[in-house]
């Protein structure tokens, strides 16, 4: 590929708007709109005039060779990059038609309507239960019964409420590593959140952790926005509506995952899901 | 086999040199090692022996009496201990959260242009000679705290029925409040670069969960940070506590001391390091001199176990992180 070819591509927007008009009765909403977003690191700058839609109740899977920026997109979208001094990111990012990319946002607000879930499970220095109730304090004042409820759901939700009811008041820290991560994700959705940025959820996870982390995402986007970065191509397959294929800071190729595996129209695409290169 | 060889052509290319100076850097590195432990007991054995006479005089009353008579010969050490403890109690209680204050801004907040030089700044606090915290607070900060702090103090927490008495008396600038300020300022660095250090340990990805959750930078600090850095933070506190106890020069300029305990401590008292500096030279009859000895082990046996406690706290957290 020559530069100047893929800068003529990107020029067009890529927006699939082909897909959603041949089933107008099916076309999921946009929850999130990116519009020539740029990210800079510095003076590098790591994602290159990235416009794309996010579907509600759709998982879009974000896909690439590493440092192709995948990664850098996710965290754009909740402004987690800010916590680094050098970071910024240009364009527009509008979220039900509000840009929070603008100056004077209230940041916490937005964390908190955008759910993340890193590489490596975090849970927090405390017992199951508060890691759960942590996020939910931060806004809401329940009462014991009102929040028992909430963080029981949260803990169904995630698959995860019969392997730790009877030990709430334990360390996160003992769980395995695949509780750990839907522990995790029981987290982000008891704050109610919505959308989900999933950043290789499963990267650190045995295959049988993977599985049910696959799962939870299957049944979870029946009420979420999911956004998720992931090396593993078959799991883009199985799990996504939409695949965005990026490389190198670029978009190359944004359409529902079906068409994306089947008959991708970039050569680059079909490449890299044939495993010619990344 | 072949590995066996060349070990041989190795060690014969550096002839028998090698060996030899192997075996004495080993044993003198050794020996440079016992040495230390040998100080320490000689210490240890030198200050007990010292202190028998008194402590035979007086018994365990040592403890417990806090009369202090050089011309009569009857000492007891609880003067000092009080004024030792409450100096350092007051160090602690101004130093740790200005040094909690200033580990959370240099980690958390500051921009990175500022980071080095204010936290090298705040280190070079640590280098400034303790002779020199006590002029300065003698001849700058008393007059200053006689002035400004002290006559509030009195007049606004020293009204209150019961708790006014910690504030009761003229304001004299020097004393137990001045001295536990000086010495706030001395443990600050100690405490703030150990806090810092615990801070850095907390993984980034896990205040990043907290802040994508919502959570402002307070909350990360005090739910996130705290609790995953709590006994390093303790051990910090132990370490710059140790200090303060021990510290000589300074608290003497600045405490006046008295041998008596005072309620107030804007009165002037006395700390064992403080008596040991100021009567050495004085202390002629042979008990006299014993019952400072004695007081000097005393402290040794405070610092030692606060400093332990330290230690103690501060490996655990490393073996934590390194599990």
């Amino acid at each position: 590929m020559s530069p100047p070819q893929s800068a003529a591509r990107l020029a067009m927007p890529v927006v699939p708007s082909d897909a959603d008009v041949r089933d107008p009765e099916l076309m999921p909403a946009q929850k999130a709109v990116l519009r020539n977003v740029d990210f800079f690191y510095d003076s590098f700058r790591a994602l290159k005039n990235i416009s794309l839609p996010l579907h509600d109740k759709r998982v879009t899977a974000f896909i690439g060779p590493s440092g192709c920026g995948k990664s850098t997109l996710l965290r754009i979208l909740n402004r987690i990059y800010e916590l680094y001094p050098g970071q910024r990111a240009t364009g527009e990012v509008l979220v039900d038609g509000e840009n929070i990319l603008a100056p004077g946002l209230d940041l916490n607000l937005l964390r908190a309507k955008i759910g993340m879930v890193f590489q490596k499970p975090t849970p927090f220095p405390m017992s199951i239960y508060d890691n759960i109730a942590f996020g939910i304090r931060l806004y809401e004042r329940l009462t014991r019964p009102e929040l028992d409820d909430r963080i029981e759901a949260a803990l169904r939700r995630a698959a995860l409420w019969d392997e730790v009811k009877d030990k709430l008041r334990q360390s996160g820290l003992g769980l395995s590593g695949g509780q750990q991560q839907r522990l995790c994700i029981a987290r982000a959705v008891a704050v109610e959140p919505e959308i989900l940025l999933l950043d290789e959820p499963a990267s650190a996870l045995d295959p049988l952790s993977t599985q049910r982390i696959e799962e939870l995402i299957a049944e979870l986007k029946d009420d979420y926005c999911i956004a998720i970065v992931t090396h593993n191509m078959q799991q883009a397959a199985r799990s996504s509506d939409y695949t965005a294929f990026m490389y190198l800071g670029e978009l190359i190729e944004f359409d529902e995952t079906e068409r994306i595996f089947t008959h991708p129209k970039q050569k680059q695409t079909e490449d890299y899901i044939t495993g010619r290169f990344g | 086999m072949a590995a066996d060889i060349a070990l041989q052509r190795v060690a014969g290319a550096r002839g028998r040199g090698g060996a030899v100076g192997d075996f004495l850097f080993h044993h003198l590195t050794f020996l440079f090692a016992l040495l230390v432990l040998l100080i320490l007991g000689g210490v240890i054995v030198a200050l007990v022996e010292g202190a028998l006479p008194a402590l035979r005089t007086f018994g365990i009353g040592f403890l417990f009496s806090d009369v202090w008579n050089p011309v009569t010969e009857k000492f007891g050490a609880l003067a000092p201990i009080y004024g030792t403890l409450v100096t350092s109690a007051i160090a602690m209680l101004v130093g740790i959260p200005v040094a909690f204050g200033v580990a959370v801004f240099i980690t958390e907040i500051c921009p990175i242009w500022l980071k080095r030089p204010l936290a090298t700044m705040i280190e070079l606090l640590a280098a400034i000679p303790s002779i020199i915290y006590g002029i300065w607070g003698l001849f700058v900060f008393a007059p200053f705290v006689q002035q400004y702090i002290q006559p509030n103090l009195i007049d606004s927490l020293g009204q209150i029925p019961g708790f006014g008495a910690l504030f009761a008396g003229p304001p004299l600038g020097i004393g137990v409040l001045t001295a536990g300020f000086i010495l706030a300022i001395m443990v600050l660095p100690f405490i703030s670069s150990i806090m810092r250090d615990v801070f850095e340990t907390v993984p980034a990805i896990l205040k990043e969960s907290a802040y994508g959750l919502g959570a402002t930078r307070s909350e990360v600090v005090r739910q996130i940070v705290l609790p995953y850095t709590r006994i390093g933070v303790v051990g910090g506190i132990m370490l710059g506590l140790g200090r303060a106890l021990g510290e000589t020069m300074a608290v003497t300029f600045v405490l006046g001391h008295a041998h008596r305990i005072s309620i107030s401590i804007l009165q002037p008292g006395t700390t064992i390091s403080a008596s040991l500096a100021n009567e050495f030279t004085e202390a002629v009859g042979d008990l006299y001199l014993s019952s400072l000895i004695a007081l000097g082990f005393i402290l040794f046996v405070i610092t030692f176990i606060v400093l332990a406690i330290a230690k103690l706290m501060l490996l655990r957290l490393q073996r934590r992180a390194g599990g």
